[in-house]
């Protein structure tokens, strides 16, 4: 693969991307196509009707070869957090977003929302041009009509969430100047602004510091989420993945969690105590307090740690954090300005600002302001709005809640929509002007002060529309050239500090193939520690008996809902709560006990005030706090009843979602605005039982590593498929703590006869490294074509992902420890699912690989019985793909599968021959490295590693020597080839 | 006179000539006789023939539109389920067999008390057998076909069932797979079936030529064509009987083989629970049980419904009763010898595929397990249960339906908690696979009253061998 330089002149020669014939081609034939490989031919468009319309290179565009895939530097946008990324690219169309590794944020890692990204590139039911009053309208209309609008206008407001961007940002303020009244507003629907507003009070600028997570010795996070969701989690789980490596001699970070539900951050705590979100502020100011006391500085809470709950664990962690100070990180993911301001008292006690947290180069990911956002609404409320465009976010759904913005939104004369996909703000605007695919633009983005990171456009316009940058440069009356914007803005602002005297031409195009340049930032103003910025904030009352308080969350995978289309995304299993297709309450097991319902049973959450109630399904989650119920946002967006016909249409089974249905239900009426910030943890809520029960679409029914009591033999109450160890054993005697000392290697009775010679390939999974965020788990998807086979598929238990994560919970109440471990095909030596196979569909190849051939498979499923890992898949069904430009996604390396044949994780074959294949071209040999396979490529935390075995010096062999490592079920003597790192715990 | 007039079926016995049986010497009051109502030859020949010879009487059509009603939906259900996939089954990534495997081991094992009957019983020269054994050879070719149909649709791709037959192709060294048990159940069941039915219709050929004499019109030419040109004579029954008995003498060791590598599809894979070396005698036991409860359900309803109570008499009812009681017995044993294995091997694995079976969440499929097939048949130790025939033919029906939840427990409930908790799963069937179950009952009841009406249901000859000869009771020699 080469780096393209240079996006191809897409701009010049649309043609070469979209098949002419149309979709009309039928999906098998397609599919067909697609898996002999031959997608060049589909694509120019040759193959399907060649004597109609034959579309060749005459002069093929630099670095495009027909067949061969190459890599384009872009960034992220499923998230404001801006990871960047390389599109692997395939004749002029991406087909996979991996990290980029060069990039400062990310690192090479990619979540699971960014990696499913690509599918949104090939929605369907992307506007395609401007829509006026829900019909279709010329991009020439709408701009004299808003352009007209404008004019007349007295209050111009523009509702955007951050704009990374910071041309895009250029040309709002020159928009905003052009014009007599114009502001604009942005708010984040995942809101961070009272960490902005707390650094405003005590640091005199509102800002959002850069947390940098690999330098914390000690982490103390109260309900931040960090690793899951928590503004840029890729960034931040690499950073704590690096504090973790428990094989360096250097001491590994303590991780100290509390909070209310279960967090994937949670699980991976060392110490993870529950505390209701009523408690974070009361336990802050006890911790402040006590910091204080230590520093011998006096503070607005000095003498307020009576109150404070969990009092000897707060002491503990004190000390902690006092011995580490200078390496130690307080964070918070309360929305209360106050809180804030003691979490940053804590910091600054704590001298992490300049070690662990920067504000001198700080994050941009998050500028949101819901101050400005309640101003707004003030606004509207008074009618004064006469247009108002909104960019990017959705208020009406995502702030629809009384005293939300959302409710107000209709209230302006005129209202602009800027949205690739019909949302509900859409539903109410007067114009729509549909917004591209990040990946079919030009654009630009400042994640951190310092540094820019560039987009470029991997594919020709698959819809008319035009960027949010573009639309208001015309309608000031500018150009709406996406590039010229761009370069412009570089040109101008970015040049000049990062240029370093390279000219402009050459400094773009190293920009643009790396993804991203640095530059020197400007000052960020921020002041030092004001102590009188520190507020004292009002403690909440817990709630009344029999009653619960309601903690909304983002989930990794549906965010605030705008990846609420991506079927991927739909289908992703929570590593949390192995759920999918859904939304539902989350209960402390001892609350669902007192209530009388389990896993699926539907309870009634009444919530106190006019929000709606709401009837969901139960999920019962061992860690959660007992006063609390959890409920994911991001559910219930209009128009998810486009997977009303997602899956296999047959007699008994069920549509995903109804026609006119939603997927899930939406909780987002039930944040609450509180001192003019939005609170996604106030609501309380009265709950009882109802009769209905809906069985959950569930990856995983069984949750623990211990068989149920009533069914444990002597000796075998636990299973060891994880291995957890604690970080002092390990350090003391590795063998012990992996083994008990009662490892007895097992030797084998007949010799091995077939010994791979030349490369054995296999995998180590360091269990301590993964965080379980699932990104591998949609890269598989994304590379594999493994299809989405909607929600009654999963519900009974045939999903399709090659690759999944299990997830084990250890302990109960208080202290639950939560285990993550990616599964997938062990490709074991003595694979029993080969000796099985009555027709050799499965077999072991000369380089240690477990092969399923598929055009052989006869559909048995023999093998699927006798994998000891369950790792196997079968095509119940021809899994339809509805949508005939989605299919454009499908990597053209990979055969399509047709139903009645068994798949199952190849170490992605076609990755390895790939490499093979290009080194022998080269003359040269594989080197440990070259070869990346999906899952691997995009883990934040480096927590995959493949390679060949048989070479001692690579880097696999050398983690498989760890005394950490070990083979799941290795008692059965099935000899896999993946290796697990046992998951180490600093606990006390 | 013409040949075609002698009765040339006169009674020759088809085993070599046995050791006199003691009911026809010394203790014929303590014994009642094999067949009753003092038949003569040509009783047995016009009571055997009439089924075949009269118009279906309003009872066979009943019965036969509930078969046909039962392989209509059958055939519906399995039209669906290929055209559609696999997916409109009940199973899931973590249980990949269910009612398609239950069925085949279920009908394979049926098939077992035909070829004992048969074979075996020949061998051992137990005349009881000869009542009963042309329609227990039917039977288990009959379910074999069942069974065969089971692998064959539970396949994703079954329009390719064909590649797992070694034959010569052009895929390059692509064949078989020798080393799988699924492999030698196609060599397994295509030789049982083979030879079954090889057995079965050499045994019809005497009474073929009876009814072909007894026929006219183009029933006489396609028996005389079925019937080989028999004509009775001393050395055709001579060269009859060697073919017999060598066709009995290869029949034998499938009795065991058969469901032995039956058997393997489970102990040669990893599964807890299947993973066991006691599995092909539990597995042969097994089908020789359920195969004789299968014949008595059978033969109950046949003696009424056909009126061949004189034929198949309380001393046939009895007999297989007691070998139900045995092999029940013994089937109870493995069941026990399997717990104690589990315990001993030490495999926690293993310890806790039992565990689960007892008491986990389908541990009802278990216990109907246990007392259909180990307590109930227990009852038949009672003579008085033995000679009523109500008692018996519940508690054969009994024995059917606790010796498919035995493949059922043994298939679906290993499968559904295997090695890694995180796959656990349950199971529950659905309709089309409902569906599937009945349709097999349809066609072998359907084939089985198909049968009744076209050939002997009892073996003629055999019988007249073994009826108290009236006119001349002189004992037969001794060997």
């Amino acid at each position: 693969m080469t780096y393209l330089p240079e996006n191809a002149d897409f701009e010049t020669d649309p043609d070469i991307l979209l098949p002419v014939e149309g979709l009309a081609a039928s999906r098998r034939s397609f599919l067909r196509l697609a898996g002999f490989g031959v997608a060049a031919g589909v694509l120019a468009g040759c193959s399907r009707a060649p004597e109609r319309r034959v579309v060749t290179y005459l002069e093929a565009p630099d670095g495009i070869v027909a067949g061969r895939g190459y890599r384009m530097a872009t960034t992220c946008a499923g998230c404001t957090a801006s990871c960047g990324v390389l599109a692997r690219c395939r004749d002029g169309r991406p087909i996979k977003l991996e990290g980029l590794p060069e990039h400062p944020i990310s690192g090479g890692g990619l979540c699971a929302v960014g990696q499913a990204e690509i599918l949104s590139l090939y929605d369907g039911e992307r506007f395609d041009g401007p829509r006026h009053g829900g019909r279709e309208a010329s991009w020439k209309d709408a701009d004299s009509a808003i352009s007209f609008a404008l004019s007349k206008a007295r209050k111009v407001r523009l509702l955007t969430e951050t704009v990374t961007s910071p041309s895009t940002r250029a040309v709002i303020a020159g928009f905003c100047d052009g014009l007599a009244d114009a502001r604009h507003t942005s708010y984040d629907p995942l809101s961070a602004a009272a960490i902005l507003d707390a650094h405003e009070a005590t640091h005199g600028r509102r800002l959002l510091p850069h947390y940098e997570f690999h330098e914390a010795d000690v982490i103390a996070s109260f309900d931040a989420d960090f690793l899951g969701t928590w503004i840029s989690p890729v960034e931040y789980a690499r950073g704590y993945g690096m504090g973790r490596r428990p094989d360096d001699r250097k001491s590994m970070s303590r991780h100290w969690q509390f909070e209310a539900r279960m967090s994937l951050t949670g699980g991976r705590a060392d110490e993870r105590l529950r505390l209701a979100p009523w408690e974070i502020t009361p336990a802050l100011m006890g911790l402040c307090d006590m910091l204080a006391s230590k520093a011998g500085r006096s503070t607005p809470v000095t003498g307020q740690r009576t109150g404070a709950p969990r009092i000897d664990d707060l002491r503990r962690l004190a000390d902690e954090l006092w011995e580490a100070r200078g390496r130690a990180l307080v964070v918070c993911g309360s929305n209360d300005t106050a809180t804030q301001t003691l979490v940053n008292l804590a910091n600054h006690l704590l001298g992490s600002y300049g070690s662990t947290i920067d504000i001198a180069r700080p994050s941009l990911q998050k500028r949101g302001s819901d101050r400005a956002l309640a101003a707004l609404k003030r606004e509207l409320d008074a009618g004064e709005v006469d247009v108002l465009i909104v960019a990017g976010v959705n208020p009406v759904y995502d702030r629809g809640f009384a005293g939300g913005v959302g409710e107000s939104i209709a209230k302006a004369k005129l209202i602009v929509s800027i949205t690739g996909l019909k949302n509900e703000t859409s539903s109410v605007a007067h114009w729509t002007c549909p917004e591209p695919h990040a990946l079919e633009t030009w654009d630009d983005a400042e994640p951190r002060a310092g540094l820019l990171s560039l987009r470029q456009p991997t594919v020709p316009p698959l819809r008319s529309a035009r960027t949010l940058r573009a639309s208001l440069s015309k309608w000031s009356g500018g150009g709406a050239n996406d590039r010229a914007l761009v370069e412009a803005h570089w040109k101008q602002n970015v040049h000049p500090r990062a240029g370093d005297g390279v000219p402009f031409r050459r400094f773009f195009r190293e920009a643009l193939h790396d993804g991203f340049k640095a530059a020197s930032p400007p000052p960020s103003g921020a002041a030092p520690f004001r102590m009188e910025g520190v507020q004292v904030p009002e403690t909440a009352a817990a709630p009344a008996a029999g009653s619960m308080v309601v903690v909304l969350y983002p989930k990794v995978s549906m965010l605030d809902g705008r990846h609420a289309h991506n079927p991927w995304l739909q289908e992703l299993a929570d590593p949390v709560s192995r759920l999918a297709w859904e939304s539902y309450a989350v209960l402390s097991p001892t609350v669902a006990g007192k209530l009388g319902v389990e896993k699926g049973d539907v309870v009634r959450l009444d919530p106190e005030g006019d929000a709606p109630a709401l009837e969901l399904p139960v999920h019962v989650q061992p860690g959660q706090h007992d006063d609390v119920v959890a409920v994911a946002l991001g559910y219930g967006r209009d128009g998810t009843d486009r997977f009303a016909d997602i899956g296999p249409d047959w007699w008994e089974g069920e549509a995903t979602v109804a026609v006119g249905g939603r997927v899930g239900e939406n909780a987002a009426p039930w944040l609450k605005t509180v001192g003019e910030l939005t609170r996604t943890d106030t609501t309380v809520v009265k709950i009882s039982a109802t009769s209905v029960h809906r069985e959950l679409a569930s990856f995983q029914d069984y949750h623990s590593l211990e068989v149920p009591k009533h069914l444990a033999p002597h000796h075998g109450e636990v299973r060891d498929a994880v291995r957890t160890v604690e970080l002092e054993a390990f350090r003391r005697d590795p063998n012990h703590a992996m083994y008990g000392g009662h490892h007895h290697p097992t030797g084998d009775l007949w010799p091995d006869d077939h010994v791979p010679e030349g490369n054995r390939w296999g995998m180590v999974v360091d269990l301590t490294a993964c965080t379980g965020c699932s990104g591998c788990v949609v890269a598989c998807q994304a590379e594999n074509n493994i299809p989405v086979v909607g929600r009654d598929e999963v519900r009974r238990h045939r999903e399709m992902s090659w690759m999944r994560i299990d997830r084990y919970d250890l302990g109960d109440g208080d202290d639950v420890q939560v285990s993550h471990q990616p599964m997938m095909c062990q490709h074991c030596d003595n694979a029993p699912c080969e000796s099985v196979c009555p027709v050799l569909a499965t077999m072991q190849s000369s380089d240690g690989l477990n092969q399923q051939v598929y055009n052989r498979c006869v559909g048995t499923r023999y093998c699927a019985n006798t994998c000891p890992y369950k790792v196997r898949r079968f095509n119940w069904f021809e899994y339809q793909r509805h949508d005939q430009l989605q299919n454009l996604v499908l990597n053209p390396d990979v055969t399509t599968r047709s139903r009645g044949v068994m798949e199952k994780c190849s170490m992605c074959v076609q990755r390895i021959q790939e490499a093979r294949i290009d080194a022998r071209r080269r003359g040269v040999e594989v080197k440990d490295g070259d070869i990346k396979l999906a899952c691997q490529d995009s883990c934040p935390t480096q927590a995959i590693t493949f390679g060949d075995l048989n070479d001692p010096e690579s880097e696999v062999s050398k983690k498989a020597r760890s005394a950490r490592a070990y083979r799941v079920l290795e008692e059965t003597h099935v000899e896999p080839a993946v290796r697990y790192l046992a998951q180490v715990r600093n606990r006390s | 006179m013409r040949l075609s007039e002698v009765d040339t079926t006169i009674p020759t016995p088809r085993e070599p000539t046995t050791a006199p049986a003691v009911e026809e010497t010394g203790s014929a009051a303590v014994i009642p006789p094999l067949i009753t109502g003092d038949k003569v030859a040509g009783d047995v020949t016009r009571d055997v023939c009439a089924p075949l010879e009269r118009p279906a009487t309003a009872m066979w059509w009943c019965v036969f539109i509930v078969a046909l009603s039962a392989l209509v939906v059958g055939v519906v259900s399995v039209g669906y389920q290929i055209a559609t996939g696999i997916g409109t089954w009940g199973l899931n990534r973590t249980v990949g067999w269910a009612f398609d495997i239950t069925n085949f081991v279920f009908w394979v094992g049926i098939g077992h008390a035909g070829t004992l009957i048969s074979a075996v019983l020949l061998l051992f020269r137990q005349k009881w057998r000869t009542s009963i054994n042309r329609s227990a050879e039917a039977m288990t070719i009959f379910a074999v076909i069942c069974a065969g149909l089971y692998p064959v649709i539970h396949m994703g791709r079954p329009w390719l069932a064909f590649w797992v037959f070694p034959y010569p192709n052009e895929r390059g060294p692509l064949w078989v797979n020798f080393r799988s048990a699924l492999l030698w159940d196609v060599f397994a069941i295509g030789t049982y079936f083979t030879i079954s039915l090889l057995f079965w219709y050499i045994g019809l050929i005497p009474d073929l030529a009876t009814i072909r004499d007894r026929a006219t019109g183009l029933k006489k030419k396609v028996m005389g064509w079925l019937a080989l040109g028999w004509d009775g004579a001393a050395r055709t029954w001579a060269r009859y009987e060697v073919a017999c008995v060598l066709l009995a003498a290869l029949a034998t060791p499938l009795v065991v083989s058969v469901h032995s590598v039956v058997s393997s599809d489970f102990a040669t894979s990893t599964v807890p629970g299947w993973h066991t070396t006691v599995f092909p005698p539990y597995f042969v036991i097994g089908a020789i049980f359920s195969g004789f409860a299968m014949v008595l359900t059978l033969m109950l309803i046949a003696r009424k419904v056909m009126n061949f109570e004189d034929y198949i008499t309380k001393r046939h009812i009895q007999a297989m009763c007691k070998v139900i009681v045995f092999t029940g017995s013994i089937v109870g044993l493995a069941y026990l010898t399997e717990l104690f294995v589990a315990w001993y091997s030490g495999s926690i694995y293993e310890q806790f595929a039992f565990l689960n079976r007892m008491a986990g969440p389908m541990a009802w499929s278990y216990w109907i397990m246990v007392a259909c097939n180990v307590i109930s048949p227990q009852l038949l130790w009672f003579k008085k249960v033995r000679d009523s025939i109500g008692a018996v033919f519940v508690l054969s029906l009994l024995v059917n339906v606790g010796m498919w939840f035995e493949r059922f427990v043994i298939i679906v409930t290993s499968l559904t908690r295997d090695y890694l908790p995180s796959s656990w799963s349950g199971y529950s069937p659905t309709w089309i696979e409902v569906g599937s179950l009945v349709g097999g009952f349809g066609l072998f009841f359907t084939l089985f009253l198909l049968f009744c009406r076209t050939l002997p249901m009892i073996a003629m000859f055999e019988v007249k061998a073994v009826i108290r000869p009236k006119a001349d009771p002189a004992p037969e020699e001794s060997p």
